[in-house]
């Protein structure tokens, strides 16, 4: 079933990718939500390198004649959404990294005021 | 009868007239800092003395050097923001303000001095007596005096010719941030403002959503310490990163106005 070298390659690089993302998500260095599409990744180019008679009828369908290229393909479009869906995420972090800043600014001005006050309200003339 | 009426006549006077004049407003000046410990003092005095019945509010944004303790001798209230946000976000939580605290009028005044405080006046009066949401002081509508360097004229004319295709109206600088809001610009603002190039941005927005704007003609100084944003070198650079955002904001929906200052 594994005829070549290249396959094997890609399939123990692929299993690598599973149990690195599982690992990760194990120890907590990785938030579920965050290894979906890893995940995802690793498993779509596992069946594609395991099932190889499979692959070999894909591939010319989408134009590509050396059947094992298709995995490559699959794993730069696949890289390609997980960027963008993290750069994605990036942009909602930074909004709501600043309009927390905003908000500690405001409110850090509002307890210096009302310390003072209940320091002038307490002071015995 | 004649009496009732009279006072009617007085009442409608005052609620025409009266109401409409500065010292009953709120007025609330906003001065964004950012490294300013040279121009901030004179800056917070100069307002304060222009306009002594406005609340005045420095947001230092993250500044490296003493414009915190600068500012709070000088008088004005600070807000201080915990690390660099960018000018956008700093004016932004300056509306926040505005908004939460009730205020009529916000006023923007750039921390650096090159907007004269003694032209707030013209801002107002101008707010008060025209159908706009937000006027613009322009250093380009009449000349004042204002010297720009040749290659940033040529960027702030193009800008400002593409912007006006945008929004359909005449706009002569674009990049001014020398502004005053009424209380249906303040919630806009504080509930959405731009942050990258929010002065030139936030005139699309303010199209969008139907928030009329217009300019009146100021002088401006020339820069009194700090450095500006926007070296000579830079000014193509920066134009095309402008025209490409504001196209992109263009092509956008409307921003969502959820209330985001409603917690405090």
């Amino acid at each position: 079933m594994i005829s070549d070298r290249l396959t094997l390659f890609v399939i123990v690089a692929a299993l690598g990718l599973l149990i690195l993302v599982l690992e990760m998500v194990r120890r907590r260095a990785l938030a579920e939500k965050y290894s979906l599409l890893w995940l995802g990744l690793a498993v779509i180019i596992l069946v594609l390198a395991v099932a190889r008679p499979a692959l070999d009828r894909i591939a010319p369908v989408l134009g590509i004649y050396y059947a094992p290229s298709a995995l490559f393909v699959t794993g730069f479009v696949g890289l390609l959404v997980i960027l963008l869906y993290f750069s994605a995420v990036i942009t909602q972090l930074t909004r709501r990294s600043r309009t927390a800043a905003q908000h500690i600014g405001i409110l850090t001005e509002r307890i210096e005021q009302i310390e003072s006050k209940i320091k002038r309200d307490s002071d015995p003339k | 009868m004649l009496f009732v009426q009279i006072v009617l006549l007085i009442d409608i006077y005052n609620s025409v007239y009266l109401v409409k004049s500065r010292s009953d407003l709120k007025i609330l000046v906003i001065i964004p800092a950012y490294n300013e410990q040279v121009s901030i003092s004179m800056v917070v005095k100069s307002v304060n003395q222009s306009l002594p019945e406005a609340d005045i509010i420095v947001i230092n944004d993250g500044s490296k050097d003493s414009t915190l303790s600068v500012a709070a001798g000088s008088g004005a209230k600070v807000i201080s923001l915990p690390y660099n946000l960018g000018i956008g976000a700093a004016v932004q939580t300056g509306f926040m303000i505005a908004h939460n605290g009730k205020y009529d009028v916000a006023v923007q005044v750039d921390g650096d001095g090159q907007h004269d405080p003694q032209e707030i006046g013209v801002l107002l009066d101008h707010l008060l007596n025209s159908d706009s949401d937000v006027v613009i002081g322009s250093r380009y509508l009449i000349n004042l005096g204002y010297v720009t360097p040749i290659a940033r004229l040529l960027g702030i004319r193009i800008l400002a010719k593409y912007i006006s295709i945008l929004c359909k109206k005449r706009l002569t600088d674009t990049t001014s941030g020398f502004r005053a809001s009424n209380r249906r610009a303040i919630q806009v603002c504080a509930s959405s403002y731009p942050s990258d190039y929010p002065e030139p941005e936030s005139l699309v927005t303010f199209n969008k959503i139907g928030i009329n704007t217009s300019e009146v003609p100021v002088s401006m100084n020339q820069r009194y310490g700090g450095k500006s944003s926007i070296t000579p070198f830079w000014s193509a650079y920066y134009m095309i990163k402008v025209i490409l955002a504001v196209t992109i904001l263009s092509l956008r929906r409307a921003p969502n106005l959820e209330d985001k200052t409603n917690d405090f």
